[in-house]
């Protein structure tokens, strides 16, 4: 099992563990506008137990995070969102979830500033709500009434990055780049 | 002839042109039309009208307007731009490309026009045509960074890794002061650089680079990969040890760094077994949560050491309870004692034996914990003797029945089963298990996907849609398939589409294919936007990473699958024309005479029934079109309102008068991309043989001999070739026949 | 709704209904380039004008020549070895070529004129290759 980032090759794979797994899908062009805008940000989980059959083999995408940043952020705060984060069922409860999306905060952090992150799930997925709440620690900051496209309400959520920044002194020049 | 508009007239023609922009459609089209009352032969607003015609879908009108306002005015450079982008939107790149460089040679100094030929051009990989335009363009406008990128991108693609250097360089050092350091536009241009540094084979002066650089760059894990690559292939070793143990400890769950980490060390697989244990002992420590550390020694061990390790490995998996602790070994199962050793902890398991852990035997443990146990050893010992390399399928049955029993609303266990059933060969079967294991959570939707695949796989379409649509939007064109054409879900089509070939329906299964090579085309198109985006978001290494991906796309399973069942539809059909009126009931190879006759009536019966079954289709279709213009439909993300199909039952695809040429476009492109798929060799042949083009299944039969000279289905094809040309009615051309009298004995068996 | 499309509100009656499919349609639109000034211009104070004006004849100089200038430095300076051999081909062996191997007439032109105008060799090499 390989947790790596997303490339362009590994689009048709997400799509599909995408459209397996969740009611919310995309066509092609929405991936390669988050592997194209910010490249560091998407993971893939890949399973690497399988021998090749052909030379022309896909890497087996088990879950995958894909990410990006708020481009105009109504708060006027650098953040991340989550679009989609998904693990095929034969591959659950291997912490898969929560690593592809600790690799996705750090990238956050480093590479763009992001102050927190923010995602949004159905309010009837109870193991979801599980996952980000519990697990993730993500909170609950509103609910958003016929968010999808069935009507179904979605609870928004964010999660405060603070923890990655006090690990990357690096990155803390926000009042010299605010001069620029 | 430029026409002069009016003041009046030409503010109404900026207004045209503001609503083309905001897609204002209707409105674009009146005010063109307001123009055209009074100056009914203006040029530029025949053109513009034609540009808006084109992007409301109605190109058929569209070309022929803008044919009139080339008439009308063959020199203006608005005319030849628009009837380039009406080229381009039918996808006849090289007439785009044409109309183009007109539309320049009239307007040299137009950004738009540059801009859009460059995009051509790179779409086409055209990069030295594409190197010209983006030099005109960073000649004309130097303060924009992103020209310079793109020069450089030009000079890199074509493989001048010293001028895309230079471009980059000269553009750096323009900068009166360096960047913000949240600049991730420059960043990412530093990094590009270093990439194309790296790729000319220069690695000391890569490193060397990125040393330079690494302090501030904001992509600190490529910074980190990068930089380990270039110590390890310099044989910096301590230092490559040093990088890699820092990726480690910032991702302990990616095997290459670990290979690194390896190489690093000078560490052996074959010779160097104990410090490889304790190196990756060492990480299973620090990562208790890590898989990696732990699985990855078991490839390695031998003997006893191996049924050490993979005892704990094992009994720590099945305790959790872990799914995809089988999924995770089996790749074990090559070497038969690893899979022996395996098999008999897990049956030890079984039997009680167990490890003994620190604080008590496993028969300490908790009746809960203990059947949670038993529960995982028996789910991982029915999936055990279910994998081929392993494979006992009454032994499956007898573990999955007890795992069942023990907890009889598991999905992933009647999941198994339903696979058991697979194995056997009964789809009905695996198709009703697999069913049954959906209803036990109606919500998941992997489970709906599981079960409407097995479904497809035992020819029960309407079913498996149904199910789709618990999932789907059906109030999209098209209901539940539609959506998952939008949504480019190829699995199903792919399923689908064989389910109709097994069933011999073929305008159906062609259908299908079909829309796999159409949305082949649309991953391919996909790439035009970005061919600007990138330049300006700045994320230059994933554009030519993407680029790369573009080149062989269709090189995907999804598409050679795809396309050998398309090719093997369309020999059929070829080969037996009746089949255009559905499945034949006494099956494709009974052609003697004598069959024919005792099977008339029955094949009329068959016939009748399938015309009956298209007019029962086609009335719910009318029915369906009524509700449809009672509804308001779903728009495309891009604005576009979307059109129903007119042939939903592929009838024109079935009664194609030219089978072989349609396959033809589904071969080459698998020829192309997937040559070393000797299926797809031997399907080149078919098609080839049937077209008469010897040579070419020459050319597949040699290519497949190279794969693999004991192939059954080659050997048959070789002397079927052999046969086909000693029983031509018409001689070849002599050099032809001397080609195959020199090549074809190279092939045939000593 | 009867159907009836309403001009003032063309562009918003294909707003899509959830705000994810909003979310979905505005980042696609973002790539769309019409109209938009797309280019990030960098600020003045950031770029040296003088320095940029001596790239840009740096570029001229070995970036790449001006159009005018390469066409006739490749003519004069061009090796005699990298031009093509001057070979003649049969026009009944382009059209065996066309109509054997289903190329098109350039490329099977090319293909003769790479084995001397030899048809069988050019054939057999065809059929051999990788």
């Amino acid at each position: 099992m390989d947790i790596r980032v997303l490339r362009s090759s590994d689009i048709p794979h997400v799509q599909t563990a995408n459209i397996t797994n969740l009611p919310e899908n995309y066509f092609c062009k929405y991936y390669l506008y988050h592997a194209l805008s910010w490249p560091q940000l998407s993971y893939v989980a890949v399973d690497v137990s399988r021998p090749p059959k052909t030379p022309y083999d896909p890497p087996r995408i088990v879950g995958y995070v894909l990410a990006k940043m708020e481009e105009e952020p109504a708060d006027g705060v650098p953040h991340g969102h989550i679009t989609s984060l998904s693990v095929m069922r034969t591959h659950r409860r291997l912490g898969l979830a929560e690593k592809l999306m600790r690799q996705s905060q750090r990238a956050m952090v480093e590479t763009f500033g992001a102050r927190y992150v923010s995602l949004h799930v159905r309010v009837s997925n109870v193991a979801a709500l599980r996952l980000y709440r519990d697990t993730l620690g993500f909170e609950v900051e509103k609910v958003e009434s016929k968010y999808y496209a069935d009507g179904e309400d979605a609870y928004s959520m964010k999660m405060d990055l603070a923890f990655l920044r006090e690990k990357a002194p690096e990155s803390d020049d926000d009042g010299e780049a605010q001069d620029e | 002839m430029p026409q002069i508009l009016s003041p009046k007239d030409a503010s109404l023609f900026r207004q045209v042109i503001k609503h083309y922009d905001a897609k204002q459609y209707k409105k674009g089209i009146k005010t063109a039309e307001q123009i055209l009352r009074k100056n009914p032969q203006h040029g530029d607003t025949l053109a513009m009208k034609a540009l808006i015609l084109n992007a409301q879908g109605k190109n058929d009108e569209a070309f022929p307007l803008a044919k009139e306002a080339l008439r009308n005015d063959m020199k203006s450079h608005v005319c030849w731009h628009v009837y380039g982008l009406l080229w381009r939107a039918e996808k006849n790149f090289e007439e785009a490309i044409k109309a183009y460089k007109f539309a320049l040679r009239l307007e040299p100094e137009s950004p738009q026009i540059q801009r859009d030929l460059a995009l051509l051009q790179m779409q086409m990989r055209d990069f030295q045509g594409y190197a010209t335009s983006r030099r005109a363009m960073l000649q004309a406008r130097p303060q924009i960074r992103s020209n310079w990128t793109a020069m450089a991108i030009a000079h890199h693609l074509a493989g001048e890794y010293t001028e895309a250097e230079k471009v980059l360089t000269t553009y750096e050092e323009t900068l009166k002061s360096p960047p913000s350091k949240t600049d991730v536009e420059h960043s990412e241009a530093v990094l590009y650089k270093n990439t194309i540094i790296a790729e000319s084979g220069d690695l000391e002066r890569a490193l060397k680079h990125l040393e330079s650089i690494s302090k501030t760059n904001l992509d600190k894990t490529a910074v980190m990969e990068m930089r380990a690559d270039y110590l390890l292939r310099l044989d910096r070793k301590s230092e490559a040890e040093k990088a890699y143990r820092e990726l480690l400890d910032r991702n302990a769950d990616y095997r290459p760094y670990y290979d690194g980490l390896e190489k690093a060390l000078g560490l052996d697989k074959n010779k160097d077994k104990q410090a490889l244990k304790e190196l990756y002992d060492e990480y299973a420590k620090n990562n208790p949560r890590g898989d990696a550390p732990k699985r990855v020694p078991l490839d390695f061990l031998e003997g006893d050491d191996f049924r050490d390790a993979a005892t704990q490995y094992l009994h720590y998996k099945l305790s959790k309870g872990v799914p995809s602790c089988f999924v995770n070994i089996k790749s074990l199962y090559t070497d038969d004692f690893k899979k022996n050793t395996i098999q008999d902890i897990v049956e030890g398991f079984a039997n009680g034996k167990g490890v003994r852990e620190t604080n008590g035997s496993v028969e300490d443990k908790s009746e809960e914990d203990a059947n949670a146990f038993k529960s995982a050893v028996l789910y991982f010992l029915a999936q055990h003797y279910n994998y081929y390399l392993s494979r006992d399928l009454q032994k499956a049955t007898s573990y999955i029945d007890q795992a069942i029993e023990l907890s009889p609303k598991s999905v992933d266990f009647h999941m198994t089963k339903a696979r058991i059933w697979k194995h056997y060969g009964n789809t009905q079967k695996a198709s009703e298990t697999m069913e049954q294991a959906r209803t036990l959570d109606v919500k998941d939707r992997y489970i709906n996907t599981k079960a409407a695949k097995y479904q497809l796989r035992n020819d029960e379409n309407e079913a498996a849609l149904k199910n789709m649509s618990k999932f789907t939007r059906n109030e999209t064109v098209g209901g539940p398939l539609g959506d998952l054409i939008d949504m480019q879900c190829m699995w199903y089509l792919l399923e689908d589409g064989e389910s109709y070939l097994r069933q011999q329906k073929f305008g159906l299964a062609l259908k299908r294919f079909k829309t796999i090579h159409d949305i082949f085309d649309v991953w391919q198109e996909d790439q035009f936007d970005f061919h600007s985006f990138s330049l300006r978001k700045g994320e230059i290494r994933a554009y030519v990473d993407m680029l790369r991906w573009e080149d062989t796309v269709r090189s995907h399973p999804f598409y050679s699958r795809a396309a050998l069942s398309a090719i093997k539809a369309y020999t059929l059909l070829h080969d037996h024309p009746k089949l255009v009126n559905g499945p034949l009931l006494d099956g494709v190879d009974g052609d003697d005479a004598e069959a024919d006759n005792a099977d008339a009536a029955e094949r009329k019966k068959a016939q009748k029934k399938a015309k009956k079954e298209q007019q029962r289709l086609e009335a719910e279709k009318e029915a369906a079109k009524k509700q449809q213009q009672q509804q308001k439909s779903t728009a495309g993300a891009d604005g576009e309102t979307k059109k129903e199909d007119p042939d939903p039952q592929g009838t024109t695809l079935v009664q194609t008068k030219e089978p072989l040429k349609d396959a033809e476009k589904f071969l080459n492109h698998l020829l192309e991309f997937s040559p070393k798929i000797i299926r797809a060799q031997t399907a080149g042949f078919e098609v080839y043989i049937r077209l008469g083009k010897y040579l070419l299944a020459l050319k597949c039969l040699i290519a497949a001999s190279k794969l693999d000279s004991q192939d059954p289905v080659l050997h048959e094809q070789i002397i079927r070739f052999r046969k086909t040309l000693d029983s031509l009615s018409e001689p070849l051309p002599p050099q032809v026949s001397s080609v195959i009298d020199a090549e074809l004995p190279t092939l045939l068996p000593k | 709704t009867t159907g009836a499309e309403i001009d003032e509100n063309e562009a918003t009656s294909n707003i899509p209904k959830s705000a994810e499919d909003r979310a979905t349609a505005a980042a696609m639109s973002s790539l769309d380039t019409r109209g938009a000034e797309e280019e990030s211009v960098a600020p003045s104070k950031q770029l040296d004008s003088e320095a940029l004006g001596k790239a840009m004849k740096n570029l001229n100089v070995s970036g790449g020549a001006a159009p005018a200038k390469a066409t006739g430095g490749a003519a004069a300076t061009a090796p005699p070895a990298e031009k093509k051999k001057a070979v003649k081909v049969d026009q009944a062996d382009v059209t065996l070529l066309t109509e054997q191997l289903s190329l098109a007439k350039p490329k099977a032109t090319e293909l003769l004129k790479a084995h001397d105008g030899d048809a069988v060799r050019a054939m057999r090499a065809f059929v051999t290759a990788a």
